[in-house]
């Protein structure tokens, strides 16, 4: 009898360690990926929260993943599982890009993406005059044909370097907007050429300031011109 | 002799189990209820009606865009997102409060997205009774078959309805899937949203020719059928019209199942016209009340009015009562309850622009809060209660502060920085300057949410008959009119307009506006057909789609604010003036473009990848 139940507590041991004895081999999300948007102009094509993205979609995987573009054009995202990806830039102010290109990812994986932007913002000055601020810039269109209606252009004010589309002092950016709602080949020269006047700035601040042109493409998104900081003297 | 009697008595018992043992066990379940107690009667066939019916998706009070929560009411558990019994008492949680009508709970575009309704399980239930019926001939007779199948393709296209607006080409299943199948057989592929709409309207076209010409209240006939299709057919032709002008591009669009080319747009058009049409001599407007502002007020109240095409009941003692009144209204007005639910002066300037200033832009004076009332329309005062109105004894004395003296132009006194404009405001109704309580018991206030932030209240279906103590939640059963003949002659003019036939157009708007006590058109375009739609038809949850099958939507809520009105008191004249002024939430709206089209649910992608590709921008 004691055998048996020795021989019992045997097999119970041996299976119950075997239990134990799977181990996660798969690799952790320890994949990474980065590059630069390029603008076909030159540079990196500038952007704000949310307006242009990364989109993932890994090869046998339904749902699709993105990876937000920062202010500067730039992207990474150190968490993404090794595999191939079939990879897009969208939702900026650019040419849809159509190919799909497939990228294997893997530890550090850099990448490029060169697109069109739909207006170029050039010339861009800002002058201060006592508690208001003019911006004057013009604006240009690398592929004028076919471009989405502009809908207005506005100035971004904003007390940190974070300035843009949804990060924004409203009483002095989306009000200080200029509505045009016209296709880019029906604007005269002089209306190309835009003056945008932010009063009332507050004394003694600093703030940081874009302008943005905005076109109503699917995304309703925005070309940026750079950040200029303006010091408000007392 | 003993042994005998145990003789006997084993083979008593063993006689006894022998017999007992033969009974088979071959009788029906008793817990479930099989086909032939459903298809046995009219009556099953109803009972089984009963449970579809329930779950259409009808956008009635309890209706909440964004899905809601799981909710238990009095111990029953519910989880039905979005349509009923989900969360049903906040009724103030409508598409109306991010549209611009109102300004209420939502603080954004929060419902943009849905929330992933995928009702093919009823579908499943209404495939099964069109599989079913044609077998039960010798027991339900060939009218009654006739007459339910009819029924049973109009709640069809009614949950394809539900869909096609919110993803537009959805699987089209017509036959009840077989469980057992092969999965490449049950993950079917989406339909094109052409071939939706199209089997919408063919459902409705038989559900017409079916049904009889009358029915129960809550339940469909022909003139539903086709009054419901008039509807769905210039959802229709709005997207082939103006979905191919404005639209966000991917590939769902480029393969049609989002998207109707633009030639058909004609085709539906024409289709909702002639659906309109028949509904004409067969209903009318409710026009009993010879005092325009309370005979607006009863459409949505009266039993039996003729206006009513298709309603939903509910009542206090099958616990389906809604709390519109005790959610529309301020506490100070109801027994207990909660209030979120602000008209915006947006909506109210549809009607013109209030005269609240006078020529050199100094804001007119007012000896009592309801003389602002004077001269509006009949419509609008039954819409919306203004400062002055009156409900269950009570004045809605909407006062946002006091002035203690007032010089200047309104506009530039609104345009002031709030710490440099010289009012009085308080954070509660208690508060007295000099004697006179600084804000009115039912608002304008800043406090919360439960008293006004805009100087209006809803009045659309409030029943005004209540006594005040039974203003209560879950109290309210006047039922929700789906359809009515106003938004049939509505929807015939929009068709009609968009056909060129102006004329037709100018008859049907004017029958509107003759009723509203407005003034009639001489002439018509499709901006008045528009606006007159929205005046006729606010907060009854049809503007967002309206905006939305405009393809509008992302242009009229573009980083939109609304504005309130605010009545102030001026001290030193004892007279009332009225400013206008961004509500008091200070709500922004902005409609992204590819909430034209809500996501194919996530989980349903899941199960059946063949739903891809998603709609654009998902």
């Amino acid at each position: 009898m004691k055998t048996l139940i020795g021989r019992i507590l045997a097999g119970v041991c041996i299976l119950a360690s075997a239990a134990c004895t799977k181990i996660d081999n798969y690799d952790g999300p320890n994949a990474s990926f980065q590059g630069n948007i390029v603008s076909s102009a030159g540079g990196n094509l500038l952007t704000s929260g949310n307006s242009s993205q990364i989109r993932l979609q890994q090869v046998g995987w339904t749902t699709p993943q993105t990876i937000p573009s920062k202010f500067d054009g730039t992207f990474q995202d150190t968490k993404l599982f090794k595999g191939n990806y079939k990879v897009v830039p969208t939702g900026g102010a650019f040419w849809p890009v159509t190919d799909t290109i497939i990228v294997n990812i893997g530890n550090d994986t850099k990448h490029d993406f060169t697109v069109t932007p739909y207006i170029i913002i050039k010339n861009f000055t800002s002058t201060l005059s006592g508690t208001t601020l003019t911006l004057k810039f013009d604006i240009t269109a690398p592929i004028a044909a076919g471009l989405p209606i502009i809908k207005d252009v506005q100035p971004y004010v904003n007390t940190t370097k974070l300035v843009g589309a949804g990060a924004s002092i409203r009483d002095f950016s989306d009000v200080n907007a200029v509505i045009i709602n016209k296709q880019f080949t029906d604007m005269s020269p002089a209306e190309k050429s835009i003056t945008l006047t932010i009063p009332n700035l507050i004394p003694g601040r600093t703030f940081f300031v874009r302008a943005g042109v905005r076109l109503s493409d699917s995304y309703n998104s925005s070309n940026f011109s750079e950040i200029v900081q303006v010091d408000i003297p007392k | 002799m003993k042994s005998l009697h145990k003789l006997i008595i084993a083979v008593s018992i063993g006689v006894g189990a022998t017999v007992s043992s033969c009974q088979k066990l071959n009788i029906p379940p008793t817990n479930i209820v099989t086909p032939d107690v459903i298809y046995s009667s009219e009556a099953g066939v109803k009972s089984f009606l009963a449970t579809i019916y329930r779950n259409l998706p009808i956008e009635d009070f309890k209706y909440r865009p964004d899905g809601g929560e799981d909710v238990d009411v009095n111990g029953v558990h519910y989880s039905h997102p979005g349509f009923n019994p989900g969360n049903p008492w906040m009724n103030f949680y409508n598409s109306a409060s991010v549209t611009g009508e109102e300004v209420g709970p939502y603080g954004g575009m929060e419902i943009g997205s849905g929330f992933g309704f995928w009702p093919y399980g009823d579908i499943r239930n209404v495939n099964t009774l069109i599989a079913e019926l044609p077998k039960h001939v010798a027991t339900l007779t060939q009218p009654t078959v006739n007459a339910l199948l009819g029924e049973a393709h109009f709640l069809r296209a009614y949950y394809y309805f539900g869909m096609a607006k919110r993803y537009g080409g959805v699987p089209i299943i017509a036959v009840p899937q077989d469980p057992g199948a092969a999965l490449s057989t049950l993950q079917v592929h989406r339909d094109k949203e052409e071939a939706t709409w199209d089997f919408i309207g063919a459902e409705l076209d038989l559900g017409f020719q079916m049904m009889p010409e009358s029915s129960d209240a809550g339940r469909a006939n022909k003139y539903v059928a086709a009054a419901l299709k008039s509807r769905a057919m210039l959802y229709a032709a709005c997207v082939a019209k103006y979905g191919s002008v404005n639209f966000v591009d991917g590939q769902a669009r480029s393969s049609g199942l989002v998207g109707i080319p633009a030639a058909k747009a004609a085709t539906y058009f024409k289709a909702a016209y002639d659906a309109a049409k028949l509904l004409e001599g067969h209903y009318s407007l409710y026009n009993a009340n010879s005092d325009k502002v309370q005979n607006f007020a009863d459409v949505f109240l009266k039993s039996g009015s003729p206006e009513n095409i298709f309603i939903k009941q509910y009542s206090i003692a099958n616990n389906t009562a809604h709390s519109w009144d005790a959610t529309m209204s301020p506490r100070y007005m109801t027994a207990n309850a909660l209030s979120r639910s602000y008209p915006t002066l947006d909506l109210v300037q549809l009607w013109g622009n209030l005269q609240i200033t006078n020529d050199d832009g100094t804001p007119k004076r007012f000896n009592n809060r309801a003389e602002i009332m004077q001269g509006l329309e009949p419509r609008l005062l039954a819409t919306i209660y203004f400062p002055g109105a009156i409900l269950r004894g009570l004045t809605f004395d909407m006062q946002r502060g006091i002035y203690p003296s007032f010089s200047g132009t309104a506009a530039a006194e609104v345009a002031k920085q709030p710490n440099s404009r010289s009012y009085i405001l308080s954070g509660d109704t208690k508060t007295l300057y000099q004697g006179k309580q600084v804000i009115g018991f039912t608002g304008p206030w800043t406090g919360g949410d439960e008293l006004t932030r805009t100087g209006f209240y809803v009045r659309k279906y409030v029943d005004y008959n209540k006594p005040q103590a039974s203003v209560d939640l879950y109290r309210s059963e006047q039922p929700w009119i789906d359809l009515r003949y106003g938004e049939i002659l509505l929807n015939r003019a929009e068709a009609a307009m968009e056909l060129g036939n102006s004329a037709d157009a100018l008859t049907s708007i004017n029958q509107i506006r003759e009723r509203a006590g407005a003034t009639l058109y001489a002439s018509i375009d499709l901006d008045k057909v528009r606006k007159e739609r929205r005046m006729e038809l606010a907060f009854e949850n049809q503007y967002y789609w309206d905006l939305k099958r405009w393809r509008i939507a992302d242009v009229v809520l573009d980083r939109a604010h609304f504005k309130g009105l605010m009545p102030y008191y001026v001290f030193n004249e004892n007279k009332y003036i009225f400013l206008a002024e961004p509500e008091l939430f200070n709500r922004e709206y902005t409609f992204q473009k590819q909430s034209y089209y809500e996501p194919i649910p996530g989980g349903e992608i899941g199960k059946n990848p063949n739903l891809l590709p998603n709609n654009p921008n998902y």
